[in-house]
């Protein structure tokens, strides 16, 4: 597939690093020279120095031939005109990075899609739902929903409590033939390995479960976590994440927003009413303890500053917050970070790269997920009529070793897979998959 | 794996796949021993099988590599690539007595994959024609480059690639043809046979056999300048001939990139380069130059002292080596401009050596606007080039290169000078080795060759040229002591 992504910030960098992994034409248009060397130099890509919204660049980029044109630079306007300029010139399909929830309301989005803008993506919204998912599963690294809620995917830290330490997966399969969830991933020492039946549990492990709606009560005996009702939760940094967050968050639960700012601080009052903010410095602990650190349900860090984050998450921990998040937007701190004991990280890259990598996938995909603890991605597909996962049970297809089909959902009813399913046509198939192999998977359902 | 550790299992599984390539190219040379009715066959059949049995071991048993590689790596097989190649492309000359020298068929055959066309062969005609072909051949690999050739055909990792490509083809700036390396090779390649087939065609109507037709198309599109006659392209005394030759030599040293938007008719990009105009006006300054100098010092007719002038400026230039006409036996100003010429170049991108004209080109417009920046020395002045303001990082590389290339050719000289040469001898020597054209000036003019030089000699040479057309660095990397440091 060719692939243009106009901007290699953060974002445009780890998309073509992924995209281009995966075997597609990658141009890259951006007009700071010292990002393209890097990026030119150490990925298999091309690279084009100027205006994503110049008209030349852009046929330069032979947009015309692109199948999709990815706008991720820092403008939020250049993103907008070049993503309608791409499509006029002849891109297939056109995503475009937005910072403001004004263009998704539907009369808007409307308009956009007319001139051109087919997705937009708003990473900071995304991130802020995301942070709401998981408080209400306050004991998981990771939760993930799919079909609407009718399987999910947790992630969680193997603490030296739980009991499955030192246990095989054929140890703890279910005695019953019904299975409830599935073991599909364990993040051990930065290495992400698939499971098989003699791989045992150890401590410290990140490992990643499929289960069905009535899995989940169970899982939590496994893992010796109990399920934290969050209530007093704590966000530093009134950034769009935070306020976000605050804005969901603030009718169920207490929310106490801290903010260096003075000014920024007023004008966040200003728009959130269900909640508390305060203008002062998170790194302060006198000013955390007065506000009541220690009784805090849940922390949240998500200043601009990744290392004030873990920093503060590690803090909050030490101080007795359950639950702690953090948003790292630099990736090589991603498993340092989660080694050290915070519960979750935020990352708006991978969120973003998540969702747009969506769309360069030629079968028919509902989502696709980054996942912070691993390099891996977990997805839905739908299977079609011929797909060749269809033709025989998931032991006799030559599927990919580097991925496992976690769980199936048929109709209004869901499984967890083994060998001897069966994939039927329409059915959703919820796959996890190693970086390198998701072409492959794609195939299957094709 | 630690970084700051080699990935020494990947090195040698990307030497074991090139190493048999290299024996695949070696069993062409059985059809021409065939047909010629020549028994050593059975020579290019062992050669080729001992190359394909080495490299298929090693491939073999490091085939469960990790497969990243960094810019370390990256220098490493492509350095070593070219010395193996080297190594093993001896074993067709050595195993026939062809060349019954060791330093003598490494010096050949580095002279072949450098697309040099140094040749210490005294009678060039006394080969069979599989040796004449395979000779042809290790230019023809080369030309366009072992690594470019691999990438083609190899799916290598993307990352992997990158740094392969890079350190075989520095160039002064790179251009990709298309988003994906892959693409790029084959797009290189597939033009790089397309001329070479056009060549074939037109040489065969101008009246050589077709052998010779497909032997020179392969020697000029790489710049080589190997040839299956002693005489070299006087052989044939025919215009027709050499005007051909004359084309499609300035069409190898020209960026092939160039070549490829030309292809695709798009005529501005061409005419739009600066590395292209000037690299086709030093070739009419020169030849009119150097022309008008034969009218008058030769008493040649103006056709043909201009054909000899143009013929001889492009194949130097172009660092071919193709010989007409003995240019040493000219004025002596006229056989300083030829020396002149020897540093030059063609173009970057090019299958050509030498400094490369853009080099040339931004040294020459730094100096002098190193002359305005005195004057004003606040003023911001930056050089320009394609109409493109160059990153100082850029202009320093340049002249790094530049550099480097002066002090490497001082200290050879010296070097060779201590086993005994004249001064126009080392000079010519080194010059023409380093610059990957063939014959050089003083005893190593064109119409003499390299065999009188002594072993040490010899294989000194094969360095400079690898040093040569790797364009300095990625050898000259794996001599400072930072590369190894763990």
């Amino acid at each position: 597939m060719k692939i243009v992504i106009a901007g290699a910030g953060a974002v445009g960098s780890h998309l073509a690093k992924m995209l281009s992994n995966e075997n597609h034409d990658i141009t890259v248009i951006e007009n700071d020279r010292e990002r393209l060397k890097n990026i030119g130099s150490s990925f298999d890509i091309l690279t084009l120095e100027g205006n994503a919204s110049s008209i030349g660049i852009l046929r330069e980029a032979k947009i015309k031939k692109a199948d999709i044109f990815i706008a991720v630079t820092q403008s939020e306007s250049v993103n907008v005109a070049s993503s309608i300029l791409a499509k006029e010139l002849g891109a297939a399909k056109t995503i475009a990075r937005i910072d403001n929830q004004e263009y998704l309301f539907p009369v808007n989005r409307e308009l956009l899609i007319k001139k051109g803008i087919d997705y937009m993506i708003y990473p900071e919204m995304i991130a802020a739902k995301e942070i709401v998912g998981l408080l209400s599963h306050a004991g998981m690294s990771d939760v993930v929903d799919f079909s609407g809620g009718r399987l999910h995917l947790y992630a969680f830290r193997l603490e030296e409590n739980a009991p499955i330490i030192n246990k095989t997966l054929i140890d703890i399969s279910d005695p019953d033939d019904v299975l409830e969830y599935r073991a599909v991933a364990i993040t051990r020492n930065e290495k992400t390995i698939i499971p098989r039946g003699h791989d045992m549990f150890q401590e410290g492990d990140l490992v990643y479960v499929i289960t069905n709606k009535g899995g989940v009560n169970n899982l939590l005996r496994y893992t010796g976590k109990e399920n934290i009702e969050v209530r007093n939760i704590m966000i530093l940094g009134g950034s769009r994440i935070g306020v976000r967050t605050a804005q969901d968050l603030g009718d169920q639960h207490y929310v106490k927003l801290i903010e260096i700012d003075r000014e920024k601080s007023y004008r966040i009052s200003n728009n959130i009413d269900n909640a508390l903010v305060i203008n002062g410095d998170g790194t302060n602990v006198d000013l955390l303890n007065q506000e009541g650190l220690s009784s805090m349900d849940a922390f949240i860090a998500v200043t601009g500053n990744s290392e004030t984050n873990i920093l503060s998450c590690l803090l909050a921990r030490k101080m007795g917050v359950r639950k702690t998040i953090a948003e790292v937007e630099n990736m090589d701190y991603i498993p340092l970070s989660e080694n050290i004991g915070i519960d979750t990280i935020i990352n708006k890259k991978l969120i973003a790269a998540g969702r747009i990598f969506r769309f360069t996938m030629s079968s028919d995909v509902t989502t696709i997920r980054c996942l912070t603890g691993t390099e891996a991605e977990v997805m839905e597909f739908v299977a079609k009529q011929d797909s060749p996962v269809t033709k025989g049970s998931l032991r006799d297809l030559d599927f990919p070793k580097n991925a496992i089909i976690g769980g199936v959902v048929r109709g209004n009813s869901s499984f967890i897979a083994n060998g001897d399913t069966v994939i039927k046509p329409s059915d959703r198939v919820v796959v996890f998959s190693l970086p390198g192999s998701i072409s492959t998977v794609g195939k299957f359902f094709n | 794996m630690k970084s700051g550790m080699l990935n020494t299992r990947m090195v040698v599984n990307i030497l074991g796949f090139l190493l048999i390539i290299e024996g695949l190219f070696m069993f062409l040379s059985i059809p021409v021993s065939l047909l010629y009715g020549e028994g050593d066959f059975v020579i290019f059949l062992l050669s080729g099988g001992i190359t394909i049995l080495i490299g298929g071991v090693s491939y073999f048993f490091s085939r469960n590599a990790e497969k990243n590689i960094y810019r370390r790596e990256g220098y490493i097989i492509v350095s070593m690539g070219w010395i193996l190649f080297s190594l093993f492309g001896t074993l067709p000359f050595i195993l026939s007595g062809s060349i019954p020298s060791m330093a003598g068929a490494f010096f050949e055959t580095m002279s072949g994959f450098t697309t040099t066309g140094a040749t210490i062969l005294d009678d060039i005609e006394a080969l069979s024609h599989g040796m004449l072909f395979w000779r042809s051949i290790t230019q023809w690999i080369g030309g366009m480059g072992i690594i470019v050739l691999s990438l083609a055909i190899l799916p290598l990792l993307g990352i992997g690639g990158m740094q392969l490509f890079i350190a075989e083809v520095p160039g002064v700036t790179y251009d990709k043809l298309h988003p994906r390396i892959r693409g790029t090779a084959a797009r290189l390649w597939l033009i790089y046979i397309i001329f070479t087939f056009a060549e074939t065609v037109l040489l065969w109507i101008g009246g050589m056999d077709i052998f010779d037709a497909v032997c020179h198309s392969f020697t000029t599109m790489s710049t080589g300048g190997y040839s299956t006659k002693n005489a070299s392209i006087a052989y044939w005394d025919s215009p027709f001939i050499q005007y051909v030759i004359i084309i499609f030599m300035i069409i190898a040293g020209t960026n092939f990139t160039i070549s490829y938007f030309a292809l695709h008719l798009r005529f501005d990009k061409v005419y739009r380069n600066e590395e292209f105009r000037y690299y086709l006006g030093f070739i009419l300054l020169f030849t009119f130059i150097i022309g008008t100098g034969l009218i008058f010092s030769l008493n040649l007719k103006p056709e043909e002292s201009f054909r000899v002038s143009l013929f001889q400026v492009v194949s130097i230039l172009t660092t071919t080596g193709y010989v007409t006409y003995d240019y040493l036996s000219w004025i002596s100003i006229l056989g300083v401009l030829i020396l002149f010429l020897m540093f030059f170049g063609g173009s970057a991108g090019s299958t050509s050596g030498g400094v490369k004209i853009m080099r040339v080109v931004v040294l020459i417009k730094n100096s002098a606007l190193e002359l305005k920046r005195l004057i004003h020395p606040n003023a911001v002045i930056p050089v320009r080039f394609n109409n493109q303001l160059l990153d100082t990082q850029l202009i320093t590389n340049v002249l790094a290169f530049i550099s480097f290339y002066l002090i490497i050719i001082v200290i050879s000289m010296l070097g060779m000078s201590a086993l005994g040469y004249d001064l126009d001898t080392s000079l010519g020597s080194v010059i023409a080795c380093i610059g990957n054209i063939g014959p050089g000036i003083g005893g190593v003019g064109p119409m003499n060759n390299y065999n009188h030089i002594p072993d040490i000699g010899k294989w000194f040479l094969s360095l400079l040229m690898l040093i040569g057309r790797l364009e300095l660095f990625t050898v000259l990397v794996l001599f400072s002591p930072e590369f190894w440091r763990k």
